[in-house]
């Protein structure tokens, strides 16, 4: 009641174009150093050479070696996204429920950090840890194990993968942990009453509550997975196709091509497939948190 | 939750931590080792500390990630009070779009930047922050608007404009200060984001410490494993110590 009457007294005292004063420096430099760059890439990407309206570029892109690092960049988000979300999931959820304010607070600070490590630095962890002279390696012979007696090398798609886990996990936890936090205790003990034990409550209760945000949090890691650049970029000599890759080596000029809009055929298709994912986990969070209220 | 067993969360954080801790221990031994076969010492954080462009590289990548915060701050600050004060039709709209960038891969945006932005523009690294704080849009303004819907900031902007604050010392004395712990948040996430940065950096052919230790990687690849370390920890260090000197609450009383 009293909101409503400050708001009209608001409304009275000050002309409409004034109110808007606070939002035009955001709309100013969202349009200029973000929707702009977008807008720009989209529209390019349908321009030829010579300036006119064109599909090829797409077409290109659905061609061989370009259609072959988008499916690698896929199959690189999808497996990097099913191997980490269900071990991170397990991980939130055990230290949701069993740990103290102080240990999630840690947990959380540390994921924060863990899940934007990336590049140069990720990769040297890796080499040192697990690269041919690494120090697990070393470790695993003397007990004799070879991780290097088959193909195994940390600059193909296997390793990149492994390297990836040390990102997405931390992710999975940051993502994830909100939805375990909203369980109720009352509802286990709701469940329970009525005679439910455990596995029913999590078959019945438990995990249909928590599907949504463990699809939404997968669909998130995917197109984190599908669109890092910095860590591939260092682990990988130009073996494996991956669309990131083939972006930056065409817009650094290492790779040329007939067409010279290709690269932004190449990023517009990218953000086609993010938006595929992200778009969906945005509005499944929205309805997980509205339905929480 | 009622627990029979005790067990599973020390597995879980046992398995974790050798997840975490093996790869950043093998690159700290690594870091450590010297020419001489099985001994160890500080000296390539010594080659390291003693490059000419160690400290250039370190000063230019805080600046720029302070910049983008100072950047981030100022656009949000205002915006999103404005945004819960007045309960405007654009308060979806702005919502919607300031989670935008995580659509958009950054090899994408890079491009995006390099075809569109003026030369003036490019010609700059100013641009830099401007494109870091779109990158950290998504974060900072969910931090910055979790942190202001805890509060009744409408009733308290008004309290502050009717005893005749300006705009200015309302956000400045009323706003910052009750949503300080979010503030904080989103001034460590978009710091930490920046300083970490390469994908953009690289591709628009800046030169930041990140990308400054592709570069040393090509010649001395232990003095980069120690760079590396080192910038897995100056951020670290970074946030605790602007967290240790960030002035302590003192405004409770006066919101009361």
């Amino acid at each position: 009641m009293s909101l409503h009457t400050s708001q009209e007294v608001q409304t009275r005292r000050t002309p409409s174009f004034f109110k808007l004063i606070p939002v035009i420096p955001f709309f100013l430099l969202f349009g200029f150093f973000f929707c702009y760059p977008i807008g720009k890439v989209i529209y390019l990407s349908l321009m030829s050479n010579e300036h006119t309206f064109t599909l090829s570029n797409f077409a290109t892109t659905l061609k061989h070696p370009y259609i072959d690092g988008i499916i690698g960049s896929i199959k690189l988000g999808l497996i990097s996204a099913g191997i980490s979300a269900f071990p991170g999931a397990l991980a939130a959820y055990f230290i949701e429920s069993h740990g103290g304010t102080k240990l999630k607070r840690t947990i959380a600070a540390l994921s924060g950090v863990l899940a934007n490590t990336g590049g140069i630095p990720l990769a040297f962890m890796f080499m040192a840890a697990i690269g041919v002279n690494g120090a697990l390696t070393k470790f695993l012979k003397s007990a004799g194990f070879d991780l290097y007696a088959g193909h195994f090398s940390l600059g193909t798609f296997t390793g990149i993968v492994i390297v990836y886990l040390y990102f997405q996990v931390p992710l999975m936890i940051i993502v994830f942990s909100p939805a375990i936090a909203s369980l109720r205790r009352e509802w286990l003990e709701a469940a329970t009453s009525l005679g439910a034990n455990s596995f029913q409550y999590w078959l019945r209760v438990g995990i249909p509550l928590l599907f949504p945000s463990f699809l939404a949090s997968f669909l998130l890691l995917f197109a984190n997975g599908f669109s890092a650049y910095a860590t591939a970029n260092a682990l990988t000599v130009g073996n494996v196709s991956l669309t990131p890759l083939q972006i930056a080596g065409l817009l650094n000029g290492n790779v040329s091509a007939g067409q010279l809009n290709l690269g932004k055929a190449l990023a517009v298709t990218m953000i086609l497939i993010s938006a595929l994912a992200v778009i969906p986990y945005l509005i499944i969070q929205r309805r997980v948190q509205r339905w929480k209220k | 939750m009622k627990m029979r067993t005790k067990l599973p969360l020390p597995i879980t954080l046992v398995i974790l931590a050798f997840f975490v801790f093996v790869p950043m221990l093998s690159a700290l031994e690594f870091s450590l080792k010297t020419s001489v076969k099985s001994q160890h010492s500080f000296e390539n954080y010594l080659w390291a500390f003693r490059q000419p462009e160690f400290l250039h590289y370190i000063v230019r990548s805080g600046w720029l990630s302070a910049l983008t915060v100072v950047i981030s701050l100022v656009l949000l600050v205002p915006l999103i009070t404005w945004l819960h004060i007045s309960n405007s039709k654009i308060r979806p709209i702005v919502d919607a779009l300031s989670l935008m960038p995580l659509i958009i891969p950054v090899v994408a945006f890079a491009i995006g930047a390099q075809v569109s932005m003026p030369m003036f523009v490019q010609d700059t690294v100013l641009e830099i922050p401007f494109l870091y704080a779109m990158i950290a849009l998504p974060y900072t303004y969910r931090s910055l608007d979790i942190g202001m819907s805890a509060y009744p900031i409408k009733i308290l902007t008004e309290a502050a404009r009717s005893t005749g604050a300006d705009w200015v010392s309302t956000i400045r004395f009323v706003v910052l200060p009750v949503i300080r712990a979010s503030v904080l948040a989103a001034t460590a996430l978009c710091f930490a984001l920046s300083l970490g940065e390469f994908t953009l950096t690289s591709l628009l052919h800046w030169d930041t410490f990140p990308t400054w230790i592709n570069d040393i990687s090509q010649g001395n690849v232990i003095g980069a494993i120690a760079l590396s370390m080192l910038s897995l920890v100056i951020p670290f260090l970074a946030l605790a110590a602007f967290s240790i000197f960030m002035p302590e609450k003192n405004t409770t009383r006066s919101v009361d």
